[in-house]
C-alpha cells in the first residue's frame, strides 16, 4: 500500500468534501420546478450519448429475450381480433340504440424504459422518447397488464413518468363492476422493499372481496376508464367506521417492465384552462 | 494521483470502459432490480486509489449524473454517492485495500449506504433505511460485490497508478 494512503485527510481535501456535501444540500433545497429545465436540458444534451448508448443496449436485449413473448402475444391477439368486427358492430348498433356518441380513437407510442441500478428506478422512470415523438405530460403510460403512471416531464428526445410508486400518485378508481368508487394512492408500509398501493375513500358500508380488480375511474381527466391499477388483497385499515383503506397487488412491477405505452388519446377536457371552456349559463344553476 | 507511462493500462481507460458497460452492456443482459451498478464500481476503484476530496468531487459527479437519469429528487444521489467517494478513500487508511474481500466489502457497503442516503433523501423518510435492506438492495449489494470483485481481480495487476506523494 502506498505510504500516502496512510496519511490523514488534508485541508484540501475536507474543502472539497464539505463543498460537495454544501452544493448538494443547496440542490435539495431548490424547488423541482427551477431545477427541472435545467435538468432536462443537461440531460437532453451532456448525456444524450449516454442515453443513446443505453438505448441500443436496450433494444438489442428486449429484441432477442422477448421474441417468444411478443408471438405468444400476436397469437392471443390474433384470436381475439376474429370476434372484435362481430363486437364493433354489435357496439355501434347499441351506441346508435341509445343515441350514444362514438368512442374517441385510441392512438398511442411505443416507448422503451431506460432503467438504472437505483433503489428509486420504480418511482420515477425515463423513457426513450418524447416530445419529437409525440408525446406530452399528463399522458397516461401503461403496459397491456395495467397502468405505469403519467408522465410529468417530456423533453425532444426523452421522457419522465411518475409511476404508482411514486408518493406523490393518485388516481380515481373504480372496481370492475361500476359499484365501489375511492382513490388509489402508494402505501409503503407494509415492510422493506414492499411496494403496494391503497384503495381509499371506500365507504364503510361497502365491501369490496378479495381478488376484486380495479380500475381507473376515468374522473379527473388524466387517465381513460378502464385502466386495470391492480387486485384487492384484504383490508389494511378501517377509519373511525367510516371508511374502508384496502390494499391493493398492483397490475404492474415498474421495475420490471422494459416497454410501455403512452395513451395519446385526448382525455383532457378537465385539463382545459377556465378561460377555453364555454361560459355557463344561467339555466343551469340551480 | 500520477499515472505511470508505458507500463499497464491507465486508470482511466478502466474508467470508460466501466462507464460503456453500465449503459451498454447491462442493458443488454438484465436491467432489473439487483443489476450490478458499474457506475458504483468505477467510483470505488476510483476513490480507493485517490485522495478523499477528489474522491468527494468524483462521486459529486457521479451522483448528478444519477439524478439526472432517474430523476426522483436532485442532489440527493449527489450527497449519497459523495458520502460514498469521501468514505471509500477515507477507509482505505483504515482496512487493507489490496485485500479483495474487503474490496468486495467496500463495493457492497457502497451500494448500501448508497441506497439508504438515496431513499431517506427521496421522500421515504426514516423507512427507507430500512428500505435499504429490502432484498432487492442486498442482492444489488452482493451482484455489485462480485462484479466489483472480478473487476479488480482483472485490473489489479495491470491498472498503471500512482498516488501523489
Amino acid at each position: 500500500m502506498s505510504r500516502s494512503a496512510a496519511r490523514p485527510t488534508t485541508r484540501r481535501d475536507t474543502v472539497l468534501f464539505l463543498g460537495c456535501v454544501v452544493l448538494s444540500l443547496f440542490l435539495l433545497a431548490v424547488p423541482e420546478h427551477w431545477t427541472g429545465p435545467l435538468t432536462g436540458t443537461v440531460r437532453e444534451t451532456a448525456l444524450r450519448p449516454l442515453l443513446w448508448l443505453q438505448r441500443r443496449g436496450e433494444e438489442g436485449r428486449t429484441s432477442r429475450t422477448r421474441l417468444q413473448e411478443v408471438v405468444a402475444e400476436r397469437d392471443a391477439a390474433a384470436i381475439r381480433a376474429r370476434t372484435a368486427d362481430d363486437l364493433e358492430r354489435e357496439n355501434a348498433e347499441l351506441r346508435g340504440l341509445l343515441g350514444l356518441q362514438e368512442r374517441l380513437p385510441e392512438t398511442f407510442l411505443a416507448a422503451d424504459i431506460l432503467h438504472q441500478p437505483l433503489p428509486t428506478d420504480g418511482r420515477t422512470l425515463l423513457l426513450s422518447i418524447g416530445r419529437a415523438a409525440g408525446a406530452a405530460p399528463f399522458q397516461p403510460v401503461i403496459t397491456p397488464s395495467g397502468l405505469v403512471g403519467v408522465l410529468v416531464r417530456v423533453e425532444a428526445g426523452s421522457s419522465v413518468v411518475h409511476t404508482w410508486a411514486h408518493p406523490e400518485f393518485r388516481a380515481s378508481a373504480v372496481t370492475a363492476q361500476g359499484e365501489v368508487l375511492g382513490i388509489v394512492a402508494p402505501t409503503a408500509d407494509d415492510g422493506p422493499g414492499l411496494q403496494a398501493l391503497e384503495f381509499r375513500g371506500v365507504a364503510y358500508r361497502d365491501t369490496v372481496p378479495e381478488g376484486t380488480l380495479v380500475m381507473t375511474s376515468g374522473l379527473g381527466g388524466v387517465y381513460p376508464r378502464g385502466i386495470a391499477i391492480g387486485r384487492v388483497s384484504g383490508v389494511r385499515r378501517e377509519e373511525l367506521g367510516w371508511e374502508r383503506v384496502y390494499r391493493l397487488t398492483p397490475a404492474v412491477n415498474p421495475g420490471l417492465v422494459g416497454h410501455v405505452l403512452i395513451l395519446t388519446r385526448p382525455v383532457v377536457p378537465a385539463l382545459q384552462s377556465a378561460d377555453s371552456l364555454p361560459p355557463a349559463s344561467q339555466d343551469s344553476l340551480p | 494521483m500520477t499515472p505511470r507511462r508505458g507500463r499497464g493500462w491507465p486508470l482511466w481507460l478502466v474508467l470508460v470502459l466501466l462507464v460503456l458497460m453500465h449503459f451498454y452492456v447491462r442493458p443488454r443482459l438484465y436491467s432489473g432490480p439487483g443489476a450490478p451498478d458499474f457506475l458504483l464500481i468505477a467510483l470505488v476503484i476510483y476513490s480507493l486509489r485517490s485522495r478523499p476530496g477528489p474522491a468527494a468531487v468524483a462521486g459529486f459527479i457521479t451522483g448528478i449524473a444519477t439524478d439526472l437519469l432517474v430523476p426522483v429528487r436532485l442532489g440527493a444521489g449527489a450527497l449519497a454517492h459523495t458520502l460514498v467517494g469521501y468514505g471509500t478513500s477515507w477507509g482505505r487508511s483504515v482496512f487493507f485495500p489490496d485485500n479483495l474481500l474487503v474490496n468486495g466489502g467496500m463495493f457492497a457497503l457502497g451500494v448500501l449506504l448508497r441506497n439508504a442516503v438515496l431513499l431517506l433523501l427521496s421522500g421515504s423518510g426514516p423507512a427507507g433505511l430500512l428500505q435499504a435492506l429490502a432484498p432487492g438492495s442486498l442482492l444489488q449489494a452482493l451482484t455489485t460485490a462480485v462484479a466489483g470483485t472480478l473487476v479488480t481481480l482483472v485490473i489489479r495487476h495491470r491498472v498503471d497508478f500512482r498516488l501523489d506523494e
